[in-house]
């Protein structure tokens, strides 16, 4: 077998609407068994470590069946129903096109014969007869054309030529909304941020299907100027709100308060409010203070960024918060961002400004006891600072895919509610010397419906030349009675 | 002479047959209505009052219209469309009370979004009658407003606030064009099941297919909710009107003892009429098929048992769970699912005794096979083109409130696999020239994938994993 005949077997194979229903019924049947096996990326990965024993995930993984949307065989199937919706198209474009472009408007007897509705009607004067047809076919909506071709004369009427073009503008559109879907998957991207209040972040966590992470650098900083939640009476969320500000250059560039629904759009990529939180940095701090000397104890809340002032003059302020400590080499070490145990470092400055540190290591002692000051401070409590968290994601191939859906919408209605309605009529030989008036006509879909108008054009005429005859006999009537 | 009298004689005690599983059904669907037992207060056009109004009057005329179905006296049709008409005003008014007082569409919850189902449905159905003058679809699309309607007076059906996702209007354009297509495939459905009636589809055909369906309605019962024995039912808490949860979208699942047993023998009773219908097909003896005609009846009053005694267990009485301690109750709004798959199981059986019993009365009323295989494709050729937008929707909507268009939920999944089947109807219908059987069996796969994906994927899946869970 040669190239050019394995070309051929391919394109044949791959041009047939049989191949199309396949590829369609496969792509049915993996998709439905991507959603009764439960899929890496919509899953918690503990319901599938419960949903299945061990051999069988490690199974199911091997083959492919844990991420089924993003597996290689699914894409390549994918690829496969495009390429056959492609090679589909433009095996019957060119007849289509021909209809559309080049539309035959004169019936020849060998075209006469091949349309499924004709109707031949006796008639006595070919000019006026063709006159009639014009006027009905005109009244019914039809607007009729004279044509002339090698000397005879023929009428022909169409509606709605563009309505045979329109399944390929359906294929295009699809071939638009998964080309849009493929450039996502090549360039987009999709990843979470948390932006604690008054914060500037511009490094989101992605997700990858098999559940590990990674991280991005945005090209901007995106700083949280408030975040807030509204609540119905019963406790329910509402609303859902960020006041957002872009960052490039150590500029701001754009602002713009989102909530659920209305994201952030800029430059592309998109800022979604996905959830709302406390951040494990405080906002304010409270300690007991207790006089050394002996006295009542008081309550003190110290911005973490400012400070209070004590009874006496003197100020408190907070110079270092680690929210999870560990200590190595006498030295304070970050563990985690989880305000679980936290080491505070304190200055405590008296009225000559002189400042004292103090330590509180939360998981040793809830206090400042012992270190030489003439307060023990211990943690009361914390106000936190909220943080906002965020959806940000990359899709530039969504356009091809609205583009898509929008050309689809507009392919569907004319697919599916207009129709190429074609009628012809000339004069031909009743062959016994007589003149027939031949009218014939066809519909691309929806022949019932064509079937009726085309009787009722029929009826119209019979009645209308009908009409001219019984007339004329009439008059010829009257003649004989006079004579 | 002998001959018709003998038709008659099977016609006569048919009918009497009828009669009595009718009103077995009926006991169950008032103990079902009286256990719910809900308090109507509020103004009279209010929406709970409106709506058992729009009950009422919806079961008159599916009575009136099964009584067409059974007899082919037309004056009925008359007053079945009159009463049909009549719900229809108090169900309009139960809408435009509900959303006057939630202040958007209701749409926002399984309740909300059967109330306009049931709507819609109505709707086509007056128009289909008016219109197209197919009379008998009544007496398909009447009952299953009647058992939407019992279904969401079981359903929590307070007001309930809107998260902040749901605030969108392009989820109230999704839910709106997903309703309006999804009652047309259920039209489409029906009417491709009156082709086949029409096209002398033989009626033992119809009790397998009416076999087939009870089974994957008990089978999808079994595979999620049977517990060695015991039948899994959702934990639910009367006063604070909730789902126990075990954790965040995850159940509490209580065991009724034996109840699980009583199902099994029901799937075993929906069972035998298709083996005997498959071995009558083998052995080419036509007298299995009387006897699978038998086991119809037999599994028919067993799956009125089952709902009645579901019923009742389910109203008295607290059970418990292996994954947590004490005793929890139970309610029907819990499990809608189990309630809509019985409930539904119990109106295709009736639908097939009336056309073993009215065959050739039911195919005298019906237009032609043409007219309906037309019709049918007709109606698919309204819903494709609402089920595309409907996913545009959808996904415009996940677009804004996740960032994502696309992410192969299932749910997302199975409305694009409904949409693929759809597109392969309409694709052998035009290019290859399907007709007639062919195409009226495509129109029914289709419905059966529309109602997967409206009930099986957020009952039947979850509960699938819930078992692989216990």
């Amino acid at each position: 077998m040669g190239l050019k005949s394995i070309w051929t077997k391919v394109h044949e194979t791959l041009a047939s609407v049989r191949t199309g229903i396949i590829l369609i019924i496969v792509v049915g049947v993996f998709s439905a068994v991507g959603t009764i096996i439960l899929q890496r990326p919509t899953s918690e990965p503990e319901d599938i470590q419960r949903a299945y024993s061990p051999q069988t995930l490690a199974l199911l993984d091997r083959l492919g069946l844990t991420d089924i949307f993003h597996a290689w065989w699914f894409l390549l199937l994918l690829c496969l129903f495009c390429l056959c919706l492609i090679f589909v198209s433009l095996d019957r474009w060119p007849n289509a096109w021909k209809v559309y472009a080049k539309p035959i408007r004169f019936a020849t007897p060998a075209f006469r014969v091949s349309l499924p509705q004709t109707v031949k009607i006796a008639v006595s004067d070919e000019g006026g007869a063709l006159s009639v047809t014009e006027r009905v076919l005109s009244r019914l909506g039809l607007r009729p054309e004279r044509v002339t071709e090698s000397g005879a004369t023929g009428l022909y009427a169409e509606k709605q030529r563009f309505s045979v073009l329109a399944v390929y503008l359906v294929h295009l559109s699809l071939l638009c909304i998964f080309a849009g879907y493929i450039a996502d998957g090549i360039v987009g991207y999709r990843g979470n941020i948390q932006v604690p209040e008054g914060q500037a972040l511009g490094q989101i966590t992605l997700r990858d299907n098999r559940g590990g992470e990674s991280k991005k650098t945005l090209p901007f900083l995106i700083r949280c100027d408030g975040a807030g939640e509204e609540t119905y009476a019963d406790g329910s969320p509402k609303k859902w709100w960020s006041k957002l500000a872009l960052i490039e250059g150590g500029k701001e560039v754009a602002t713009k308060t989102i909530v659920v629904n209305d994201p952030f759009v800029f430059q592309g990529i998109r800022i979604y409010q996905s959830s709302m939180g406390q951040s494990g940095t405080p906002k304010t701090l409270t300690f007991t203070a207790t006089p050394t000397k002996g006295g009542e104890a008081a309550a003190v809340e110290v911005p973490l960024d400012g400070k209070a002032t004590l009874a006496d003059g003197e100020s408190l302020s907070v110079l270092r918060w680690v929210p999870d400590y560990y200590v190595q080499d006498n030295e304070v070490y970050k563990k985690s961002d989880d305000p679980e145990n936290p080491a505070i470092q304190l200055g405590l400055t008296n009225a000559k400004g002189e400042t004292k540190k103090l330590w509180i290591l939360y998981s040793e002692m809830n206090s400042t006891k012992g270190q030489d000051a003439p307060y023990e401070f211990a943690i009361k409590g914390a106000t936190w600072a909220k943080f906002t968290g965020l959806e940000v994601s990359h899709q530039p191939g969504q356009f091809g895919v609205w583009i898509g859906v929008v050309l689809m919408a507009i392919g569907l209605v004319i697919a599916f509610y207009t129709q190429h309605v074609r009628i012809w009529a000339t004069i031909v030989e009743d062959g016994k010397g007589g003149k027939l008036l031949w009218m014939g006509g066809t519909t691309n879909k929806n022949r019932d419906r064509f079937q009726t108008k085309f009787e009722q054009i029929k009826t119209a005429l019979a009645k209308e030349l009908d009409g001219t005859a019984n007339t004329d006999r009439k008059t010829e009537e009257k003649t004989l009675t006079q004579a | 002479m002998s001959d018709a009298q003998v038709e008659q004689q099977r016609a006569a005690s048919g009918a009497s047959l009828l009669v009595l599983v009718g009103l077995g059904v009926a006991f169950a669907l008032l103990v079902a209505l009286l256990a719910v037992a809900k308090t109507h207060s509020g103004p009279i056009y209010g929406e709970a009052n409106m709506l058992y109004t729009a009950l009422v009057l919806y079961a008159g005329a599916a009575t009136l219209y099964m009584g067409y179905g059974v007899t082919g006296i037309e004056r009925y049709v008359s007053a079945a469309s009159l009463l049909a008409a009549l719900g229809f005003v108090a169900n309009t008014a139960a809408v435009i009370h509900r959303w006057s007082v939630a202040g958007r569409p209701p749409f926002s919850n399984m309740y909300e979004m059967l109330l306009s189902f049931v709507w819609t449905l109505a709707l086509l159905t007056l128009i289909a009658e008016r219109a197209y003058r197919v009379k008998i679809i009544g007496s398909i699309t009447m009952p299953i407003t009647v058992v939407s309607v019992i279904l969401m007076q079981l359903l929590p059906s307070d007001v309930r606030p809107l998260v902040p996702a749901l605030q969108s209007t392009w989820l109230q354009v999704h839910v709106t064009l997903a309703m309006l297509s999804y009652a047309a495939c259920a039209v489409s459905f029906a009417l491709a099941m009156m082709f086949l009636i029409q096209d002398n589809m033989k009626t033992e055909s119809f009790q397998a297919l009416t076999s087939a369906g009870m089974i994957a309605i008990y089978a999808s019962i079994l595979l999620t909710r049977f517990r060695s024995g015991a039948l899994a039912v959702t934990a639910y808490d009367i006063d604070s009107k909730a789902e126990v949860m075990m954790s965040r979208g995850r159940p509490l699942f209580i065991h009724i003892p034996d109840l699980g047993w009583l199902y099994l023998l029901v799937l075993l009773s929906a069972l035998a009429p298709l083996a005997l219908y498959i071995a009558g097909q083998v052995k080419k003896d036509a007298s299995l098929f009387d006897v699978a005609s038998k086991g119809m009846f037999l599994t028919l009053l067993l799956q009125a048992a089952g709902l009645a005694i579901f019923i009742t267990r389910v109203k008295q009485g607290q059970y418990g769970a292996p994954e947590a301690d004490g005793l929890y109750s139970s309610a029907l709004p819990a499990n809608p699912f189990l309630l809509a798959g019985m409930v539904g199981g119990i109106v295709a059986g009736l639908l097939y005794l009336l056309l073993l019993w009215r065959r050739e009365g039911l195919q005298r009323m019906m237009p032609s096979s043409d007219d309906l295989d037309r019709v049918t494709y007709k109606i698919i050729c309204i819903a494709f083109p609402l089920l595309t937008l409907m996913i545009a929707a959808g996904a415009y909507w996940a677009n804004q409130a996740w960032g994502s268009y696309w992410s192969w939920d299932p749910k997302e999944t199975w409305a694009a696999i409904t949409w693929l089947v759809y597109a392969g109807y309409l694709h052998m219908r035009i290019t290859r020239g399907w007709k007639g059987r062919r195409a009226a069996w495509f129109a029914i796969l289709g419905f059966a994938v529309v109602i997967f994906t409206f009930f099986g994927v957020t009952y039947l899946l979850p509960g699938l994993h819930a078992y692989a869970a216990g």
